[in-house]
């Protein structure tokens, strides 16, 4: 007969459970440089977060926001171990020129490029990526979704330890979002301005990209 | 189940008739040759048979030995050197092979010789058995020992040889009749005469040369059907009812070592035509929770036009599976449940359709549009170079590339980098002669634009994202 449950302690005090590693001995995720001083300094532990989702909110293509992020895919397909080196790119809105990636130095032969029908197929399409364990990084670029979804796609990634980068409209500043970064990248005045609207351990607020 | 074929005989005449060489002393030292069994080849000719008809047969023929040749139009060569072991002395396994084609009623003449052609001369000069009595010894011709080759063939008919009718004209005019009257000839005349192929063939039935012959690989499919007593109008009642059949597909495959890539399961519906759905794997597969992975996510995605009273399983061709598909750890030290990259790519593509998952890869080429090219095959077991693609472009290209440039209204107010002529592709009539800037946008947007040359207009051709 199985004992009444009251609590998780009770669970862990129990003989027959097993704890394989303490939670907080763990070791701490690996961190990725988005290639400019300025931001690293600004997010906690140095750099873009793995397994965890990150919003990147901007209206128009071309402020350099994939830009942001090519240092890090780099970085993490280097380092990724067996089958793990794979990105995937959910619905870009062109197509991924190539000669371009390849100069950058990203493996193309471990690139996916995913052309979903709808919204729905394109989140599915995500989780599914996310939580594969063999992607170093899912890019997935959406107009519109729910928080319902957006919880989903974080508990994927942090399930499959790969960065998740989410690229939607300014609209959807003001809506509640389970990531654990949100920027906002827009041009004023002759030049792009990053935002970081929310960090978990660290402190929003505008970034000077200045030339770095 | 895949053997190694050998080279197939070659007939070519096409060189200058020279005598090749008869190989008196053999070319390795006595000492260090290999000790091999020789071959002793068994050769069947059916009269009159239907071309469709030899495959048929040599399904048969496989099960006394793993290496049957079809010989066209209607002969076969079973090797039976090492099915002796197995079905006792020679002449037991030759009556026993005759016995199968007096069962399936076929007209069959045979002969075993241990050289290839020798034994299909003789199939072909031999009596056809009697159906009635298979075990009639007076017509075969039974025959291990390669010193008696050439007294044997001499009493043939020249005929057996199925060299063209202008050649064995030749040959009866020269009063040549029988094999023997051949073999007496001078080697140098007779490949004159007759060309180098038939002096060949000659030391092939002498066993002097080998004949090396392509083992015969039956085109084998999964196939089964299964109907249902009850109609079944609920594709989650399917998924189930389908399960048996992979399992069994599975284990079909596992016993031929061998997977496939494609795979389609049928749904017959009483009054409509059959509903196909087609399941594509990214890589070779005989697993069974892989086919059925792939098959769920199909169905799941499916409206059954109609109730289903039954469903057929139909593999595509079997093929060899990779040399690593056999790791028992895969996976172990990963967590168990994650899974493999090809397994993704199967997912995504059974529910988002083939053409919607694909990679990229650059082109040797100047012009910017075809400087890339989709690839819809990934290399899922090749180990990472490490150093990426070499790089052999410079110059700024942007992240995104639009699939047709787009034009501009007005010559952009701010150029950052250029120009960058690129002219290149007039010998194939998509010739491009374009200078390439860098611009801002009003907006903020960096682009990458060109000035056509003879029309001297702005297009938009990329984005810095």
């Amino acid at each position: 007969m199985p004992r009444d449950i009251s609590s998780l302690a009770d669970i862990l005090a129990d003989a027959r459970v097993w704890k394989l590693k303490d939670a907080s001995a763990a070791p701490p995720r690996p961190v990725w440089s988005t290639g400019r001083s300025a931001l690293d300094a600004r997010l906690p532990g140095g750099g873009w977060p793995t397994a965890s989702l990150i919003e990147v909110l901007i209206d128009e293509s071309g402020l350099g926001e994939v830009q942001l992020f090519l240092p890090a895919l780099v970085a993490c397909q280097r380092a990724a171990i067996g089958e793990a080196p794979w990105l995937v790119w959910i619905a870009p809105p062109h197509e991924p020129y190539a000669p371009a990636l390849a100069q950058q130095g990203i493996e193309l032969t471990r690139l996916l490029v995913v052309r979903p029908g709808c919204a729905v197929e394109a989140l599915w399409a995500a989780e599914q990526a996310l939580s594969s364990g063999i992607c170093a990084a899912v890019l997935l670029w959406l107009q519109g979704t729910d928080d319902r979804w957006l919880r989903r796609l974080k508990l994927a990634a942090e399930a499959g330890g790969a960065l998740g980068v989410l690229f939607r409209p300014e609209r959807h500043r003001f809506e509640s979002s389970p990531a654990s970064l949100r920027l906002l990248m827009t041009w004023r005045g002759g030049e792009a301005h990053l935002e970081l609207l929310k960090v978990q351990g660290g402190r929003p607020g505008p970034v000077d990209l200045g030339g770095s | 189940m895949f053997p190694v074929a050998a080279a197939p005989r070659s007939r070519s005449v096409s060189k200058p008739a020279t005598v090749p060489p008869l190989p008196t002393a053999p070319a390795v030292p006595e000492g260090r040759r290999t000790p091999r069994a020789r071959p002793l080849w068994y050769a069947v000719v059916f009269p009159g048979l239907p071309d469709a008809e030899l495959q048929r047969l040599a399904l048969h023929a496989r099960q006394f030995t793993s290496f049957v040749s079809l010989e066209m139009p209607d002969a076969l060569l079973l090797e039976i050197r090492g099915s002796l072991k197995l079905f006792g002395p020679l002449t037991d396994l030759h009556a026993r092979i005759d016995a199968c084609w007096a069962q399936l009623a076929v007209r069959a003449q045979s002969a075993t010789a241990p050289a290839t052609l020798a034994a299909l001369w003789f199939a072909r000069a031999a009596h056809p058995a009697d159906p009635a009595d298979p075990a009639d010894p007076a017509h075969r011709m039974v025959l291990d020992d390669p010193g008696q080759l050439s007294g044997r063939l001499a009493s043939l008919s020249i005929s057996c040889t199925r060299w063209d009718a202008a050649r064995l004209h030749t040959l009866r005019a020269m009063g040549v009749v029988t094999l023997g009257d051949l073999l007496r000839l001078p080697r140098a005349g007779l490949a004159r005469r007759l060309g180098p192929a038939a002096v060949l063939d000659l030391d092939m039935a002498l066993g002097r040369r080998d004949g090396p012959r392509r083992a015969f690989v039956p085109r084998e499919r999964f196939r089964e059907r299964c109907d249902f007593e009850s109609e079944i109008d609920s594709v989650a009642y399917l998924e189930k009812a389908a399960l048996p059949l992979i399992g069994r597909c599975a284990r079909f495959l596992r016993t031929r070592q061998a997977g496939v890539q494609a795979l389609e399961l049928k749904l017959r519906h009483r009054a409509r035509p059959v509903t196909r759905v087609r399941l594509g794997l990214a890589s070779i597969t005989g697993e069974r929770h892989r086919l059925f992975g792939v098959l769920a996510q199909k169905l799941t995605r499916l409206e059954l036009p109609a109730p289903v009273r039954g469903i057929e399983l139909v593999s595509g061709p079997l093929q060899a599976l990779p040399a690593d598909s056999f790791d028992a750890f895969t996976g172990l030290g990963r967590g168990g449940s994650r899974d493999t990259a090809a397994q993704l790519v199967e997912r995504l593509r059974a529910r988002l359709g083939e053409q919607a998952v694909y990679g990229v890869c650059p082109l040797p080429e100047h012009r910017p549009e075809a400087a890339w090219q989709k690839v819809r095959e990934f290399q899922f077991s090749r180990t990472l170079s490490g150093a990426g693609m070499p790089v052999s472009e410079d110059r700024p290209r942007p992240v995104w590339l639009l699939h047709e440039p787009v034009p501009l209204p007005a010559p952009p107010a701010t150029l950052e980098e250029g120009p960058e002529r690129i002219e290149s592709g007039w010998w194939d009539g998509r010739g491009v002669a374009r200078d390439y800037y860098v611009a801002r946008e009003a907006h903020g947007e960096r682009l990458w634009i060109f000035q056509e040359r003879h029309t001297a207009r702005w297009y938009v051709h990329g984005v810095f994202a």
